[in-house]
């Protein structure tokens, strides 16, 4: 390598380095529950136009906890506490080798969730959840995308940890711990088979906040980690913190015109002849997705964990010819499979391995509509 | 600046250098505003003369890496910079080192034709997965050695705005930690660039 190779190399490292520490929040450097003076520059944008009347953690009201609860009480509460709390915080998103910074604003107020998750250092892409309207905002691809959902998802606890999670998760509290001056329970989440993945959760011993998440496979290798740098949780959030920071001019909007999503009343009426140990159907309903007006119909199964959506559509005609090349994708360790069958296009997405949602996928059958409603009576 | 340091920062970017000693350095370039500046000087100069480069090292890329995973669980990304380099570690490398404007990655990693298979016996007998070990090692703090599964060949299964699509309508299904981990993923990857990449042939199963 030569001299000025190194040289830029170094400065490279340098700026890495500087946010992966912030990442990883070292305790001299960002504390959880401050705003760090040191902030990267990703970090010194709009966004950080911090919330009026800020509440660090410390001074959070704390959840009712208490040392012996047992483990799965740990995830309900963390649930409970991702979903109703209002929080600020900025997180380091690490995945197959690479780091980014991302910030999370999430409020309820008069019983409407708003959700901001914007990529600070990357692709600039936003997600914004205003109670049932979920949008997303994608300038690399210079598109925005609005999708209605039905007001009763606005808070929406799914799925939920029972005693059925149990046979397929070993939960256990595996140490008690300091983390970022912050007293935390570390749960493992560990799946019996390799259809799921599990979790390795560092939660908030007064708040049930997850300070720290590491996603592993099966053999409890982690394969992504997510870690607050900072984290509030504030009284009261403005409504300009939920504005986008992308500029929309030129942009492609793509809404699902046509409303919320219909029970399912397709002519043909799709199940999964098999399914992984555990997983069952919790939801089913026909939709339209933003910028199509074809209908589709989307499945949910779940673990009680983990869940898995899969999507059927007709294929379009001039598809039809083509030939049905089944393929798989992945958006982090999260898994996407798609192929056809019986002339429909079958997509499963979701946070399981690649041979879990292919499977789900390959068992999807059509029946007629009055052949399904007869063998259920 | 001294005889050692320097030769500190030759070692961490020829990939010699111990990961503790990375991390340490990097910790001091954090913190080290003369040294920031110097160093900014030089990047710029080096920037100039090496404007005609457009990927980075891909050995840089992993020592990089190395550094931002200090967490012992997180080692593995030395085993992914050992591996060979595949197409995308340089442009992934880059991506982490400059913070990071542009590259590849919504991760669209598509494999060979796949024959839908019903589950097989490798995937229905493996209940007596490793639980145990896995919770002591969890306990033991044991240093994890994930290896980054080879990549297979690129290509966009479908128009990444379709897949947005299905990841934000699957997202409200997801659990809350779930949601979090999907639309993180999504927001930090970069869309159409991988896939947009020549195909490389496949190398195997993901696993």
């Amino acid at each position: 390598m030569s001299a000025s190779e190194r040289f830029i190399a170094l400065t490279l490292a340098w700026t890495v380095a500087g946010a992966a520490l912030a990442g990883e929040a070292s305790p001299e450097r960002t504390p959880v529950g401050e705003t760090s003076p040191e902030s990267t520059p990703a970090q010194k944008t709009s966004l950080d136009q911090a919330p009026a009347h800020k509440t660090s953690l410390e001074s959070a009201p704390a959840q009712k906890t208490s040392p012996e609860s047992a483990p799965a009480q740990w995830l309900e509460r963390m649930n409970r506490a991702l979903t109703t709390r209002n929080y600020d915080g900025t997180f380091s998103h690490w995945h197959g080798g690479q780091v980014e910074m991302l910030r999370i604003i999430h409020r309820v107020q008069d019983g409407t969730v708003s959700e901001r998750l914007a990529s600070l250092d990357g692709s600039g892409r936003e997600f914004i959840r205003a109670g049932p309207s979920l949008t997303c905002y994608l300038p690399d691809k210079r598109t925005v995308l609005v999708e209605q959902r039905p007001p009763q998802e606005s808070l929406v606890g799914f799925p939920a940890v029972n005693d059925q999670t149990a046979s397929f998760y070993d939960i256990r509290e595996v140490t008690h711990t300091r983390l970022n001056r912050r007293s935390t329970h570390v749960i493992t989440v560990s799946p019996k088979d390799e259809y799921r993945y599990g979790y390795r959760l560092w939660i908030d011993d007064s708040t049930a906040m997850p300070l720290k998440t590491q996603l592993c496979d099966r053999r409890g290798h982690v394969i992504e980690q997510i870690v607050f740098a900072s984290l509030t949780l504030p009284a009261h959030i403005p409504d300009s913190a939920f504005k986008p920071d992308v500029s929309t001019a030129g942009f492609q909007w793509l809404r699902n015109e046509s409303g919320p999503p219909a029970p399912a009343a397709a002519t043909l009426a799709w199940n999964a002849m098999r399914l992984p140990p555990g997983f069952r159907m919790a939801a089913r309903s026909a939709q339209t997705l933003p910028g199509s007006a074809d209908p589709v119909d989307h499945l949910v199964f779940t673990d009680g964990l983990a869940s898995v959506s899969v999507f059927v559509e007709a294929q379009r005609r001039e598809q039809a010819d083509q030939p049905a090349v089944p393929e798989s994708a992945a958006v982090g360790s999260s898994s996407a499979f798609s192929t056809v069958i019986d002339g429909h296009k079958i997509t499963a997405v979701g946070e399981v391995p690649p041979d879990t949602v292919r499977f789900i996928a390959s068992q999807l059958k059509a029946e007629e509509p009055a052949a399904v409603s007869s063998r259920r009576r | 600046m001294n005889e050692e340091l320097d030769s500190q920062l030759s070692a961490m970017f020829d990939d010699e250098l111990a990961p503790a000693e990375c991390e340490l350095l990097a910790r001091r370039l954090s913190r080290d505003e003369q040294l920031k500046a110097r160093w900014g000087r030089y990047a710029v100069i080096g920037a100039a003369i090496r404007s005609e480069r457009g990927v980075l090292d891909a050995a840089l890329a992993g020592r990089v890496s190395a550094v931002i995973l200090a967490e012992p669980a997180l080692a593995a990304a030395q085993g992914a910079r050992r591996a060979p380099a595949r197409w995308w570690q340089p442009l992934a490398g880059a991506a982490v080192a400059v913070g990071v404007a542009v590259g590849s990655v919504l991760w669209l990693r598509a494999q060979a034709p796949f024959t839908a298979a019903p589950p097989s016996a490798h995937l229905t007998a493996t209940v007596s997965v490793p639980a145990a070990a896995v919770l002591s090692a969890a306990a033991a703090g044991a240093a994890d050695s994930y290896v980054v599964p080879r990549a297979p060949a690129v290509r966009a299964m479908v128009p990444s705005t379709e897949l947005a699509n299905y990841v934000v309508a699957h997202s409200v299904f997801s659990s809350p930690v779930g949601r979090r981990n999907l639309l993180s993923a999504f927001m930090a990857s970069e869309s159409g660039t991988a896939a947009e990449e020549p195909p490389v042939e496949p190398e195997g199963n993901v696993r």
